[in-house]
């Protein structure tokens, strides 16, 4: 079973792993010249990712419509009666409309609370294999991106800017397990504590007990202070569920992020903090139910009977 | 592999280094997916000896450490990748019924993943890395096994094609 050549292969292997050694101790000190190295590694993969992204988006928009095949059978009756309308105009303007709503969302949102923002299209998802959520854009210091600054979706709160370079950036995901983000509920004002736990679910810890959460709350970011890395305002997600576990310090809850994270097609980076503090001019309007039309109909009867 | 081979290593890693980055990652899968990279780097080292194994596998490590997305220490996967290629070469290489047939070749590569993975959250959880709660890690865990599972037998070919072609090997699975 032992393989000619592993005795003499313990001295290399040595010198190998006390390298990794050393490297693992220079990044627990911060030594910039490992992360300049990263930094570069991005460089040049950036071509490379836009390329990728250009050729692949078609196979991926394919394989997202499978995938959402079971859960949206009836949204996708109704899309089917109306994109036999329009296939025809649609068909090479599919993939630029979608960003293009992406982006006027984003707009309106940042319009609204006066967030001065740099749009941005996701070149690259982020590999599972180190368990982070992160994405790619294909927009850098170039553009006047600097880390920690707040990245928003079409709905709000899409991340933080981790890593800068000159003509991309990566995104650390609200999703991801080390992202923490101070939240306010809506209304109540309570503040508490948002974190990732690498899905669309995440979990929020309050900071004091002095009233209630309710489900359906909807959860703002509180700010930074130099509002780096997160501005005031933003919507972060709802409750979907209140833990009232008996002498528990804090309250705690399971909030449903309002981004749709296997969607991001184009988001925006807030360069600019706003003049005032929004408050609660950005809360998510509450959908509306569709009324139902009641027909009442009064009979009179007849004086006399009909055969 | 210090004249002619080794370079050709290096382009051959670095080509699938940019394929794991600029296609493979263009794709949110289900489950956490699968890092072509680390089943090519492993197979590699299967098919090598344990001195160039460690030595591809320091290469490969240092490579995902530089990876843009990767959350970890630079090093951290190098000292995992290193341990790993050396022991499935070592246990691998000698036996012919994981390292000759496609389905030993498989269960091995599949298997070591799995617990380089493991090894991963599990350093990383030292050297305060967050990998997210038990539940995610133990989903991701477990759908990157399936995938690399599933993934495996279908680059297997290419892979070693590939090892045998800069080895200067007849013998390729």
């Amino acid at each position: 079973m032992r393989k000619a050549g592993a005795g003499s292969a313990r001295l290399p292997l040595i010198i190998l792993i006390v390298t990794a050694l050393f490297l693992i101790t220079l990044d627990l000190r911060g030594v910039g010249v490992l992360q300049g190295a990263r930094a570069a590694s991005q460089t040049v993969l950036s071509p490379f990712q836009r390329a990728g992204n250009v050729v692949l988006t078609p196979i991926k928009e394919f394989f997202s419509d499978v995938t959402h095949l079971g859960r949206t059978r009836s949204q996708i009756e109704r899309l089917r009666a109306d994109n036999a309308k329009l296939q025809t105009e649609l068909l090479n303007r599919k993939n630029a409309d979608a960003q293009l709503d992406q982006l006027k969302t984003i707009l309106d949102l940042a319009g609204t609370a006066g967030f001065k923002v740099v749009n941005a299209r996701v070149i690259s998802q982020g590999s599972s294999q180190s368990f982070a959520q992160t994405i790619t854009i294909d927009s850098g210091s170039n553009a006047g991106i600097k880390r920690n600054m707040m990245v928003l979706s079409e709905f709000g709160i899409a991340g933080v800017v981790k890593d800068v370079y000159s003509n991309s950036a990566l995104i650390s995901l609200a999703t991801d397990p080390s992202f923490r983000i101070g939240i306010r509920v809506a209304g109540s004002q309570q503040i508490g504590i948002l974190s990732g736990r690498g899905n669309r679910s995440a979990s929020l810890q309050l900071i004091d007990n002095l009233t209630t959460l309710q489900v359906g709350d909807v959860l703002l970011s509180l700010g930074s202070v130099a509002n780096r890395p997160f501005v005031p305002g933003v919507p972060v997600g709802y409750i979907t569920a209140v833990d009232n576990s008996a002498g528990a310090v804090a309250q705690s809850a399971t909030v449903h992020l309002y981004t749709d994270f296997n969607a991001l097609g184009v988001v925006a980076v807030v360069v600019g903090s706003p003049v005032r503090n929004p408050g609660d001019a950005l809360v998510p309007t509450k959908p509306q139910p569709t009324p139902t039309p009641t027909v009442t109909v009064y009979v009179t009867p007849s004086p006399t009977p009909t055969n | 592999m210090i004249t002619r081979q080794f370079p050709i290593a290096l382009s051959i890693f670095f080509a699938v280094y940019i394929i794991q980055e600029a296609v493979v990652n263009q794709f949110r899968f289900f489950g956490g997916g699968f890092s072509l990279f680390l089943i090519f780097s492993l197979i590699w080292a299967i098919l090598s000896s344990p001195k160039i194994a460690a030595l591809g596998g320091f290469m490969a490590g240092l490579l995902m450490d530089l990876s843009p997305s990767s959350a970890g220490l630079i090093g951290q996967w190098t000292l995992l990748m290193i341990v790993a290629c050396y022991a499935v070469s070592y246990l691998g290489s000698g036996n012919e019924s994981l390292s000759s047939n496609p389905l030993g070749f498989t269960f091995l590569t599949t298997v070591t993943i799995f617990f380089v993975e493991l090894f991963y959250v599990i350093t990383g959880a030292l050297l305060g890395v967050a990998s997210g709660d038990s539940e995610q890690v133990l989903i991701t865990l477990v759908g990157i096994f399936i995938w690399s599972l599933v993934v495996t037998p279908i680059v297997l070919p290419l892979f070693s094609r590939l090892h045998a072609f800069t080895f200067n090997t007849r013998s390729a699975i």
